[in-house]
């Protein structure tokens, strides 16, 4: 057998971080980034819903957000990326369509953080939307506003803004719970510093401390600049806590 | 009157570039009450929190019955127990009962017995006729009431002087009366007080000595009737003349302190 | 059998009930990290608050350092890490485990208090969980306001007798509502030691679902019982809330 050859020689600390960058952050981004946007619709959605609905919109919306706060990240991965993957394609008579098998297991991980994510951001976009301060739908309204031009042309800009500290923290929950996706054997980041120190048991802990700066460093600048500037920021423009 | 009380010598005090007080000195008697006042900003507040070390003076001395506080090493906690001190906000301790704030000095700070600071905190409760509401929380009460409340916890420390910061300018009008007149009657009790308020009637009334503070130094002192009566400086003139605008005229004021004092 | 009137999806759930021996050590084992997670996360949470609000410029940027960086990196990063060390570090790993048996009905049970797995694992969630729980801890610190402070310290008491006294009664309560979030939504993260090998209750599926293969019917049992849980600890906490809240505030 070739097994002798195959022993490669210990990477060192910058081909660790290196092989983490290349082949495991566009991965961990496309899952971050989607899980974030499809979560962004969801919970706005379900935020309008729950401010502005009847009850039984904000009852559908309120179990949702129950629904999917309460089941772990990992069970969803597990029941999306696994046991419901052939429901991601659609057969009318011989012509099917859908996702291709190979990346079935990358949306199902998708639906699982998008799911997750709405149920968070919906709350995120409920506080914003009623902290923003009432005088301000009042004074829309007596300019001759309808309820919907006041939410989407005054409301809404007002707690989108509000929201930007709390979405940057989903920001970081999201792109650390994609490391759950190495589950179904998706390389995202964790599962690439897995993979380049899997033959050199000395190197298990130090590719993972590795990793685990690069998820430092892909967090914490964006949760500080968003998170206390934005809210200062807020502060000087007098938004918020009326 | 008798010894000095507190006194204060050449204090300046700075925050960052803005310098807030600038060699300020006076002396407070015994069963003296001194009242300061001036605009926003000129330091009223910062030499209080100078007095009693809750924010120490960059430069200068403070001797309480001539011990100098800025002395190190010095043991600021017991020294604190003796300078008694009422808030502009009132800072009542939000989870405890009135009867609570009154005696958690008390049990803390002196060690009292429970039974015993219960029994001295009900009579300083009386005082300031606030005995009936001793088992609400603070923010069941109203200012007035809280104000009253946080009289009755500086006096039964005992303390040597009481310092009052605004104690009256974050209430509404109708509960000023209810507070000032728990003053007053401390003030005629021979309680040691410095007093930083706006209110003039209360000044006629009982300072011995009012001192005008503007940009941080004693910019004119003197008793009330001078002040009512010829002040010297513009600044306090225009001062005055400011507050006569917002709260009615100060010579019926003073003719009532003349009165007062007849009497 | 007499359950096959009864539609599939029943007797799915059914079966996988079957195996409530195998599902109640993994809801125990989960339960029991949860405790020691939140109890450790509580004291170091609270430890850390402390130090960030009240320590010196070096003491606060430290605890500060630590929370960030624990709340900057993922769970999973950190558990693997804790778990990896000794391997890398060549310390040799002794296998030792506490364990009990206790028997319901008919089914003889084996639960393991301690191995070096769920030491990992409990460390691992404890030191995690404090990150998060200082933050709480100090919003709530930060919200009761320096004011309370300085009027202790005005009646003579030291910084420390009017943290202790005066300042943390009132963030305690005052942190209830954040930090039940906390407390709820812990033992959905307690999932991640079945990466370390811990017969937790997802573990405990994987094996169902090895062996029956009903994998929607594990799941949705798996499901259920973590909602019931988090909610049931999101109302015992909101009934402390209420309980312990200052009247008239």
């Amino acid at each position: 057998m070739v097994w002798v050859n195959s022993i490669p020689k210990p990477p060192n600390l910058a081909e660790i971080g290196f092989y983490i960058f290349v082949k495991g952050l566009p991965r961990t981004l496309i899952l971050t980034v989607l899980g974030l946007l499809g979560g962004f619709v969801i919970g706005l959605s379900l935020a309008i819903m729950r401010v502005y609905g009847g009850k039984e919109l904000n009852w559908l919306a309120s179990g949702y957000e129950k629904l999917f706060r309460g089941i772990p990240i990992l069970v969803l991965i597990f029941v999306f990326a696994i046991y419901l993957t052939n429901l991601y394609e659609i057969c009318i008579g011989d012509t099917c369509f859908g996702i291709e098998p190979q990346y079935r297991p990358l949306f199902g991980v998708f639906l699982a953080l998008a799911l997750r994510s709405g149920a968070y951001q919906s709350q995120i976009f409920r506080g914003a939307l009623l902290s923003v301060n009432p005088g301000q739908e009042e004074a829309a309204r007596a300019l001759g506003m309808s309820r919907f031009q006041a939410l989407r042309t005054i409301l809404l800009p007002q707690a989108l803004r509000l929201a930007v500290p709390s979405w940057s923290n989903e920001y970081a929950v999201v792109i650390k719970d994609s490391s759950f996706a190495l589950t179904v054997g998706i390389v995202e980041m964790t599962n690439a510093a897995l993979q380049i120190s899997s033959n050199f048991v000395e190197l298990w802990a130090v590719s993972i401390g590795v990793v685990a700066i690069l998820y430092f460093l892909l967090t914490y600048p964006i949760t500080r600049l968003f998170g206390e500037r934005q809210t200062k920021k807020l502060k000087e423009l007098g938004m918020g806590g009326g | 009157m008798g010894k000095p009380v507190l006194r204060i010598v050449d204090v300046w005090k700075s925050y960052g570039e803005l310098e807030v007080l600038k060699g300020v000195s006076f002396e407070l008697m015994e069963q003296e009450v001194k009242v300061i006042f001036g605009p926003s900003g000129s330091g009223k507040s910062t030499l209080l929190r100078c007095i009693n070390m809750l924010d120490p003076p960059d430069q200068g001395e403070v001797y309480l019955s001539e011990q100098n506080l800025m002395e190190p090493g010095i043991n600021l906690n017991i020294m604190r127990a003796n300078i008694g001190m009422v808030f502009q906000h009132f800072n009542l301790f939000a989870h405890l009962r009135a009867i609570n704030n009154v005696s958690i000095g008390l049990r803390r700070v002196k060690g009292v017995s429970k039974e015993e600071a219960r029994s001295k905190a009900l009579k300083a409760l009386n005082q300031v006729k606030m005995a009936e509401w001793a088992d609400h929380y603070p923010a069941q009460l109203s200012g007035g009431q809280q104000q009253r409340i946080g009289i009755a916890r500086a006096l039964v420390m005992e303390p040597d002087v009481i310092l009052f910061d605004e104690p009256t300018s974050a209430l509404d009008p109708e509960l000023i009366g209810e507070v000032l007149q728990v003053m007053l009657e401390l003030a005629k009790t021979g309680t040691t007080m410095i007093v930083v308020t706006h209110e003039m009637g209360f000044a006629g009334a009982v300072a011995s000595e009012m001192l005008f503070l503007g940009n941080g130094v004693i910019i004119e002192r003197g008793t009330p009737q001078h002040f009512f009566a010829s002040p010297k400086s513009d600044r306090v003139k225009t001062f005055l003349k400011q507050l006569d605008i917002l709260y009615g005229s100060h010579k019926g004021l003073l003719k009532l302190s003349k009165e007062e004092e007849d009497k | 059998m007499m359950f096959q009137a009864l539609p599939q999806e029943i007797q799915d759930l059914l079966a996988v009930l079957e195996y409530w021996d195998e599902i109640l050590e993994g809801f125990i084992m989960m339960i029991w990290l949860y405790v020691w997670a939140l109890m450790i996360g509580f004291f170091l949470g609270l430890f850390l608050a402390i130090l960030r609000q009240y320590g010196g410029a070096i003491i606060s940027r430290i605890a500060t350092g630590y929370i960030e960086i624990v709340r900057g990196t993922p769970l999973l990063a950190q558990i693997l890490l804790l778990y990896f060390l000794p391997y890398s570090l060549n310390i040799p790993i002794e296998r030792w485990a506490f364990y009990t048996n206790f028997r319901i009905s008919d089914r003889e049970m084996t639960f393991i208090l301690l191995n070096p797995e769920i030491l990992v694992g409990i460390l691992a969630l404890g030191l995690n969980s404090a990150a998060y729980q200082a933050e709480y801890l100090r919003g709530a610190i930060t919200s009761v306001g320096t004011e309370q402070l300085v009027a202790a310290q005005s009646l003579g008491m030291s910084r420390r007798v009017g943290i202790v006294h005066i300042v943390l009664p009132q963030a305690l309560r005052r942190v209830i509502p954040a930090w039940s979030n906390e407390a709820a939504y812990l033992p959905k993260y307690t999932i991640v030691v079945w990466y370390i090998g811990v017969p937790e209750l997802f573990g405990k599926a994987h094996y169902l679902v090895f062996k029956e293969f009903i994998p929607e019917a594990t799941f949705i049992i798996i499901a259920i019982i973590f909602l019931v849980l988090i909610s049931t600890v999101s109302k015992v906490l909101d009934v402390i809330h209420k309980r312990t809240a200052i009247p008239g505030l």
